[in-house]
């Protein structure tokens, strides 16, 4: 009996206990579905992506960059496809072994070697490529290939370099392209929709972008949308297929204003100078020609320099790289002079017949200061008409004198100094229109009479840029009013500058017209000697920027030893007349005479566009 | 389960075991296929296994049960002695020494102590005082934990895990004191911080770690767990279609012939393909809980309870780890996935299962 109750108890327990046992395993295996039903059912959508990213790679497929012309179609910049040796930095240790092996197979110049040490660092640094060799051959290519199993870093992929057949002509205005730092990568691609992730090492590290001038001015126009191919890729990242495939859009090709003939012809005349030529064409308001000189080649910058070189740029006294076109500041000198002689006429202070005196100086009343003019025992009897040929101070120190500054700063302003008129320079300077406010802030000083009179004739604080300089050219060739410049014919509605004469007539405008023809075409004028230049007239005014301030002929003498103390050339004309087309404006710095050194520059380059 | 009597002798089988094993195996072979990348050689060895086991199973399912009883102590001893020789003089693969070499067919003796301990307990305990007592009790745990160390000494602490649950399902099914589960589970918990710090390798520790925030290092340890994730959760409802699975088929997905082939199953016939699957399963577990409460005697019972829960056990081990909810350890998904040594033990547990459900005696005890 007990037997079979033992038996009773064992069989009891044993059922309660297994059941309780399923229970429990039931109770884990519903968790377990309800698991799987939440991964599978639940979260499916994120786990889907998740699986596409797993097995996708997307590498993007860089544009080519737009083609940049010149107003004739004459290509400025080009894209120069080549094969080029490039390695990932960041995989390398030891680079002078790896150079050396990677020697073995494709010769590698010293040049070449001393630029890859130089950037090793800097490229690992940042994950980036490094172009060892451009151009490669065909023979080395094939070489190269045969062995690539062993130079798992290095690959040899097509490049487009970026190039100018003249890569010194324009260096400044259409400027150069350099590599891109990741956030303004980031920044790019995100307007295009596009992730950072995205980019192989192979594809988006040889990408460029605009870094100066025209490059980076239009560098969306200029820079395409990128493309994609889509990959199938294994857990390792190999690439099994391509699945997908966007192609890239290439960057819109610009069509410029400039002229290359003129250009070149701007370039030879500077001989490598230091100064500015800039050549506006006055209906449309486009820059023909735009030159600061001397220049670099944009072909090295963009497509890798050493550090020496470019540092030898960078030291270079005669400073290469600085834009003297649209940041240089000169005062404009005599060529002020049309403007203040319109400042005059508008407020009725002078007409045409009148007259002074010109003793070759100007004293002014309050303090007794003596204002000096370029000639000695001065002018004699002028008029504005006179004054403007032979170029007299003393006539427009007294009409300066004769001015309230604020009338005539804001008189000034309409010709667009102290102002940016144009719409694609880049980083253009404003000059430096000063006023009363602007010298108490910045100088501490009250305006004093003798500062109006020292603007009367463009020396003092005055100051522009040479691209101002030629907008003023056009402006007063223009009778009055003009669009802001433009090196890119796409603008609808251009600002317009005028003056705001009430008081000026057609009359006026021709006479003053007249007045600066005679500054060539009179055998009095102050740029006589380009008369027989030329096969037409041009109106025009020159200006010699003094750098020291002085009293006698003897002290310039003393003073112009030193090179860089003499004074500044400067042209502002336009022709052919008497319906003018171009305006140009040229400095030259140190050259001493604006109407001898600077005024053949000008006459040449608007020969080269008036002959045709 | 039936008695097909026959002139001279009489079969003794489980149509219903029979016929969903049979039915796991081969879609387990169907699978195989899709998880080896196509790999003809790795089905074909594998189905020599599944014809092999099943025979086996069959064979397995004639003898008496009471023959079981008697051999169970020669069984163990055998087993364990292997487990020795293994230890002593097998060749060291990936840091352990599981596996001895039989020319044709590397055995893994842990595999057979799985089945061999609970069996030795059940007729330990078969003439034993019911509920057990203390000293039958620490006897028992004297065996498990000597069975337990030895496996882990190999070391393989998986397998020696589910042998000890193996061995203490026989014990709790033959009425151990709930005070000792208790007390027991108890000193487990307190002991935890010393368990952690003296016995776990640090990659144990650190697939632990894993665990619970795969996402720290998702390329390193948390690879497998987070690839086997997006591997069933791209499946989605109906799954990507055979031999269609990405996460599988471009190597995303760590071993996907042995413990992870649940992921791609998952992956390949989503939520609906998972559910049939796992009904198999229940199917068979629910037949085992059937067969043990309809078993003859003390010893069948508890030998048929402690098979299936290990069965269960690995099945749930397998799939918690796949689905990340435990740490990766070293488990197979039993009948599917390829491997010989753990698909042949649950062969034989079933063989021994059927044989102890089938045979009946007149006279009970």
């Amino acid at each position: 009996m007990i037997d079979i109750e033992d038996r009773f108890i064992e069989k009891r327990i044993f059922k309660s206990r297994l059941i309780l046992i399923y229970l429990f395993f039931g109770f884990l295996f519903s968790l377990l579905v309800y698991r799987t039903y939440s991964l599978q059912v639940y979260s499916f959508s994120s786990y889907e992506l998740a699986s596409i990213e797993n097995k996708t790679k997307t590498v993007l497929v860089q544009p080519t960059r737009g083609i940049i012309y010149d107003r004739n179609g004459n290509i400025l910049i080009n894209n120069v496809p080549s094969y080029d040796l490039i390695i990932q930095p960041s995989q390398i240790t030891d680079i002078q072994a790896y150079l050396d092996r990677l020697g073995s197979i494709i010769s590698i110049s010293n040049r070449d070697r001393e630029y890859v040490y130089e950037q090793f660092p800097i490229k690992s640094s940042y994950n980036r490529e490094l172009t060892v060799k451009r151009g490669l051959s065909n023979e080395e290519i094939a070489r190269f290939e045969v062995r690539n199993y062993l130079f798992p870093e290095a690959i040899i992929d097509e490049r487009y370099s970026r190039e100018s057949q003249y890569p010194d002509l324009f260096s400044h205005v259409l400027g150069y392209v350099g590599g891109i730092q990741n956030d303004r990568l980031e920044n790019v691609l995100s307007s295009q929709n596009k992730r950072l992730g995205e980019t192989a090492f192979k594809y988006a590290n040889g990408y460029l972008v605009g870094k100066t001038g025209i490059e980076s001015i239009y560098d969306n126009e200029l820079r395409g949308t990128f493309g994609e191919k889509v990959y199938e890729v294994d857990a390792r990242g190999k690439f099994l297929k391509q699945i997908d495939l966007i192609d890239p859009i290439k960057g819109k090709d610009l069509v410029t204003s400039l002229d290359l003939n003129a250009q070149k012809i701007a370039y030879e005349a500077m001989k490598g100078r230091r100064g500015a030529v800039v050549v506006v064409e006055i209906e449309s308001g486009s820059i023909i020609t735009y030159l600061s000189s001397p220049s670099f080649s944009i072909n090295e910058i963009s497509n890798g320099i050493s550090n020496s070189n470019f540092q030898k740029l960078v030291d270079d006294k005669n400073k290469p790289f600085f834009d003297r076109a649209s940041q240089g500041r000169y005062s404009p000198a005599s060529t002020i002079k049309p403007a203040i002689g319109l400042y005059g006429l508008e407020n009725k202070i002078i007409d045409w017949d009148f007259k002074i005196q010109d003793p070759g100086y100007f004293i002014l009343p309050e303090d007794q200061r003596v204002y000096r003019g370029w000639k000695d025992g001065g002018h004699g009897e002028i008029n504005l008409e006179s004054a403007i040929i032979e170029s007299s101070n003393t006539f427009f120190f007294s009409l300066a004198y004769e001015s309230e500054i604020d009338d005539l700063i804001q008189h000034l302003a309409s010709f667009g100094f102290g102002k940016n008129v144009c719409l694609d320079c880049f980083n253009p300077d404003k000059g430096l229109l000063p006023s009363p406010e602007w010298k108490m802030n910045n100088l501490n000083f009250g305006w004093f009479k003798g500062d109006s009179v020292n603007m009367g004739v463009g020396q003092g604080y005055l100051s522009a840029t040479p691209i101002q300089l030629a907008f003023y050219g056009a402006f007063l060739s223009n009778k009055g009013s003009l669009e802001k410049l433009s090196i890119l014919d796409i603008y609808s509605n251009k600002e317009l500058l005028e003056l705001p004469s009430n008081n000026i007539s057609e009359e006026d405008w021709n006479r003053l017209h007249d007045s600066m023809i005679g500054v060539i075409e009179s055998p009095k004028g102050t740029a006589k000697r380009l008369k027989n230049l030329k096969p037409y007239t041009i109106a025009a005014k020159s200006g010699t920027v003094e750098l020291v301030s002085l009293d006698s002929k003897e002290d310039y003498e003393l003073v112009r030893q030193d090179i860089n103390k003499r004074d500044h050339a400067i042209m502002v004309a336009f022709g052919p007349m008497p319906n003018p087309k171009y305006a140009v404006s040229v400095v030259i710095e140190n050259a001493e005479s604006g109407g001898s050194v600077a005024g053949p520059v000008a006459v040449k380059v608007l020969n080269s566009l008036i002959d045709k | 389960m039936k008695q097909l009597s026959f002139k001279r002798f009489t079969i003794y089988f489980d149509q219903y075991l029979f016929i969903s094993i049979t039915l796991l195996s081969v879609m387990g072979l169907f699978f195989l296929y899709s998880a080896s990348q196509g790999d003809v050689n790795v089905v074909i060895k594998q189905a020599v296994f599944v014809g092999f086991g099943l025979c086996l199973m069959f064979a397995l399912s004639q003898p008496d049960p009471d023959i079981y009883k008697i051999l169970s102590l020669v069984f163990l001893i055998i087993s364990l002695l292997l487990v020795v020789i293994t230890i002593l003089f097998a060749k060291e693969i990936n840091g352990a020494k599981r596996w001895l070499d039989l020319g044709v067919f590397t055995l893994q003796p842990s595999e057979l102590v799985k089945i061999a301990l609970p069996l030795y307990l059940a007729s330990y305990l078969f003439e034993k005082p019911i509920p057990i007592d203390l000293k039958n009790t620490f006897k028992s745990i004297a065996i498990i934990a000597t069975c337990f160390l030895l496996i882990a000494k190999q070391p393989d602490l998986g397998t020696s895990l589910v042998v000890s649950m193996a061995g203490i399902y026989i014990l709790f099914f033959a009425g151990l004191s709930w005070k000792f589960i208790g007390s027991s589970f108890l000193i487990f918990i307190i002991s935890l911080p010393f368990l952690w710090n003296n016995f776990l390798q640090p990659f144990q520790q650190q697939r632990i770690q894993t665990l619970l925030d795969p996402g720290a290092d998702p390329y390193g340890s948390g690879w497998n767990i987070t690839q086997s994730k997006i591997a069933i959760g791209s499946g989605g409802i109906s799954g990507k279609g055979y031999t269609d699975g990405s996460q599988s088929h471009l190597d995303f997905l760590p071993e996907t012939e042995t413990d992870f082939i649940f992921a791609v199953i998952a992956e390949e016939f989503g939520f609906i393909g998972i559910c049939v699957l796992l009904s198999i399963y229940f199917f068979i577990l629910l037949r085992c809980l059937y067969l043990a409460f309809n078993a003859r005697d003390r010893f069948c019972r508890l030998t048929i309870g402690g098979l299936s829960l290990i069965f269960a056990s690995t099945l749930f081990i397998n799939l918690a780890m796949v689905t990340g909810l435990i740490p990766v350890v070293g488990m197979p998904l039993p009948l599917i996935s390829k491997g010989g040594s753990s698909l042949l033990s649950f062969y034989i547990a079933f063989g021994i299962i059927i044989s102890m459900a089938s045979h009946k005696k007149l006279m009970q005890r």
